[in-house]
């Protein structure tokens, strides 16, 4: 062995010991990608390869594309998916248009305050999108807050049409989204050298120029992280476009669903619990008391309606 | 290349000068040094005349045109980052080029200019690389290269050389200083390195607290400082204190009389040039010609290699630094041993509270 080699030895050494450390930290989350992530998400792959059968209201067991043909196929179907991809796009560049200012502010500036400015942009994720979107309600309602100011003001004297539109699930998804696309560009500005955008205005470059020269270029894999962020969150939005959007509206995420329930016949998804014995005595049913039980009739519920909430306030109210 | 004059320039931050009252001719084709102490306004200064700080009182003039209130893109100065601020996305042909291309010059004039640029720095062949491929010293060059390459009316340098290791800066110390003088280019450099400022300056500005203390040549801020400041920072001094009693008698707070020049009666402090004192065994105290020989005790040897300082105690409150030259057979101190120190009067500098 020559001395070079001699002296490199325990450096190559202590560098396989490092490739084990490594794979040993990085062992426990592909576990639980694996698990957790890849294979629910092969198993339903799987369950979308068998034959749907109506009547029984299951998936039969097979090996057919048809699901695949009948989502690209039937209108329904292709609509809620052209809203879906349509609505979130629109998100993603506003998030990006109003965030990238944003992010640029508060990734430059030298105040004391840095850290409370971005806590303040994090803090409405920690409203929950549903109570979130109760909020949105109040706000956008034919008599909520934004229409009876600008009545009140004078501004218009018929209520806007926001709540139940699309306006209203746009508005409500770039709220939820625009924190993410803020703080993914912010932390790839912070990175870029603030000498560098000076180095560019003093070539002769205004704003304009170094921003579409040396800005754009270099913030761009902020751009891509939050745009895809944005993308993937409001294709999945599910409180909002429910909540905001109102019945006639369809996204994706509440449609699949909702499409799910439907189609499964409202049945119980699961059916093999076991309860302890003195439980089940207590809250279960017996075979007889089983077979008696009857699907609702709703038509026959809403036409004695009024009787029924009589005998209710009459026997347990009054 | 033009002349670059700043007249009264003062930047306020609050109640906070970081410069004050800065009033500077360059003339055309003149390399000045800011020389000063961390936080001084060396920096506040140089970026007004890039025209990325805005100056609260005053007026930047560039070839006789007044470019005050001009943002740096219509300003033709080029400038060189401490940190280079090369485009790290753009390689090094297309970071030259950049300002060229903002002149919308045509392309073959571009590449023409990109290649003269690159052969100015010795970096030939360097053109097709990314900035990270490149070393620290050659990083340096690009971002020359770049600030030349648009013809500027003005090269601005901000501790160019400060992340280049000691035997890297003297190079491109003297490179630089070459490309200046070949190019005739009108250049203001800032350093707190002032070995770095007297190799490569026409005329040094000692700045301190946001103003200027002094402009002059090297010898002028050597041997005739202005002020107490000055006579610390460039170059080294002790200082006795103590008050001149009569033009030219001096009595330290220790209780010496000293001979010196000039000087208003008064609390003032006596300058010397570690140099410029002699130094004997104390057998001999023939030092004659010497307006002032004092006895002291070596307190403390620090030996440099070619030079060696040697601190000597001349009394209960004074404490004198002599360097001598380290020569074969010289006089060699220890700690404790008995001396005699002298100097002619005209070496000491008088400066008045
Ligand atoms: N934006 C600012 N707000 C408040 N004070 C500032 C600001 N920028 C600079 N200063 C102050 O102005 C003074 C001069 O700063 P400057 O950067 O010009 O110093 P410098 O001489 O270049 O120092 P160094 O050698 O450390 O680079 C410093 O005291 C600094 O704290
Ligand atoms: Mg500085």
């Amino acid at each position: 062995m020559t001395d070079a080699a001699l002296a490199r030895g325990p450096v190559v050494e202590r560098r396989r010991g490092e490739g084990w450390t490594a794979a040993a930290l990085i062992t426990p989350a592909s576990i639980f990608v694996a698990f957790c992530l890849l294979a629910p998400i092969a198993i339903l792959f799987r369950f979308s390869l068998n034959e749907f059968v109506p009547s029984k209201k299951l998936m039969v067991e097979a090996l057919t594309v048809a699901n695949y043909v009948k989502f690209f196929t039937d209108p329904y179907y292709t609509t809620i998916l052209a809203t879906t991809v349509r609505i979130a796009v629109l998100v993603t560049a506003v998030c990006l248009v109003l965030g990238f200012p944003l992010a640029y502010v508060v990734a430059r500036t030298q105040s004391r305050f840095k850290h409370l400015l971005i806590i303040s942009i994090v803090l409405p994720l920690f409203v929950g999108n549903a109570v979130r979107a109760a909020g949105w309600m109040t706000v956008f309602g034919n008599k909520g807050f934004f229409n009876a100011t600008l009545m009140g003001l004078g501004v218009i004297d018929q209520p806007l049409e926001i709540m139940f539109t699309e306006k209203a699930v746009v508005i409500g998804i770039i709220a939820v989204n625009l924190p993410f696309m803020v703080l993914s560009l912010q932390s790839v500005i912070e990175g870029i050298d603030r000498s560098v955008e000076e180095a560019a205005f003093s070539l002769g470059a205004p704003p304009a120029t170094m921003f579409r020269r040396v800005l754009w270029p270099l913030a761009l894999p902020g751009v891509l992280a939050g745009t895809i962020l944005t993308f993937v969150l409001a294709m999945n939005a599910y409180a909002t476009p429910f909540l905001l959007g109102g019945p006639l509206f369809a996204m994706m995420a509440p449609s699949a669903q909702e499409g799910f329930a439907v189609d499964m016949g409202y049945n119980p998804t699961v059916t093999n619990a076991k309860v302890p014995p003195d439980v089940q005595k207590r809250i279960g049913f017996t075979e007889e008391e089983q077979k008696r039980l009857r699907d609702l009739d709703y038509g026959y519920m809403a036409k004695n309606d009024t009787a029924f909430q009589e005998w209710w306030n009459k026997s347990f109210k009054g | 290349m033009a002349r670059l004059d700043l007249e009264k320039l003062s930047k306020r931050y609050g109640d906070f000068f970081a410069v004050r009252d800065v009033s500077l001719q360059i003339a055309d084709g003149e390399f000045l040094v800011l020389l000063g102490p961390s936080g001084c306004g060396k920096t506040t200064t140089l970026r007004m005349v890039a025209g990325f700080i805005e100056p609260s009182d005053g007026a930047v003039r560039l070839g006789g045109s007044d470019v005050t209130v001009l943002p740096p893109w219509k300003r033709n100065a080029g400038m060189v980052f401490q940190s280079y601020a090369l485009f790290p996305h753009l390689s090094v042909a297309q970071n030259v080029a950049f300002g060229l291309e903002m002149r919308k010059l045509p392309r073959a004039d571009i590449e023409r200019r990109v290649e003269e640029a690159l052969a100015l720095v010795r970096l030939t062949g360097f053109g097709g690389r990314l900035p990270r491929q490149l070393s620290g010293g050659q990083q340096q060059r690009v971002a020359l290269a770049r600030a030349l390459a648009i013809r500027p009316d003005v090269l601005l340098l901000d501790e160019p050389l400060s992340n280049l290791d000691a035997k890297l800066r003297q190079e491109v110390r003297v490179e630089i200083r070459e490309l200046q003088r070949q190019l005739g280019l009108t250049t203001v450099m800032v350093t707190h390195d002032q070995e770095e400022a007297l190799t490569m300056a026409d005329r040094l500005v000692v700045m301190n607290e946001g103003a200027v203390r002094q402009v002059g040549s090297q010898r002028d801020l050597y041997e005739r400082p202005a002020d107490r400041f000055v006579a610390g920072f460039v170059g080294r001094s002790t200082f006795l204190d103590g008050a001149v009693e009569a033009p030219g008698r001096f009595r330290t707070d220790g209780g010496l009389a000293l001979a010196c020049a000039g000087g208003m009666p008064g609390r003032a402090a006596l300058a010397l040039r570690p140099e410029r004192v002699e130094i004997a065994p104390s057998a001999n105290t023939n030092m004659s010609g010497l307006d002032n020989s004092l006895p002291g005790t070596v307190e403390f040897v620090s030996y440099l290699g070619a030079l060696i300082d040697i601190h000597v105690r001349l009394s209960p409150q004074d404490r004198l630094v002599v360097q001598i030259a380290n020569r074969d057979g010289g006089f060699a101190p220890d700690v404790g041993q008995p001396v005699q120190v002298g100097w002619p009067a005209a070496a000491g500098l008088v400066f008045n509270e």
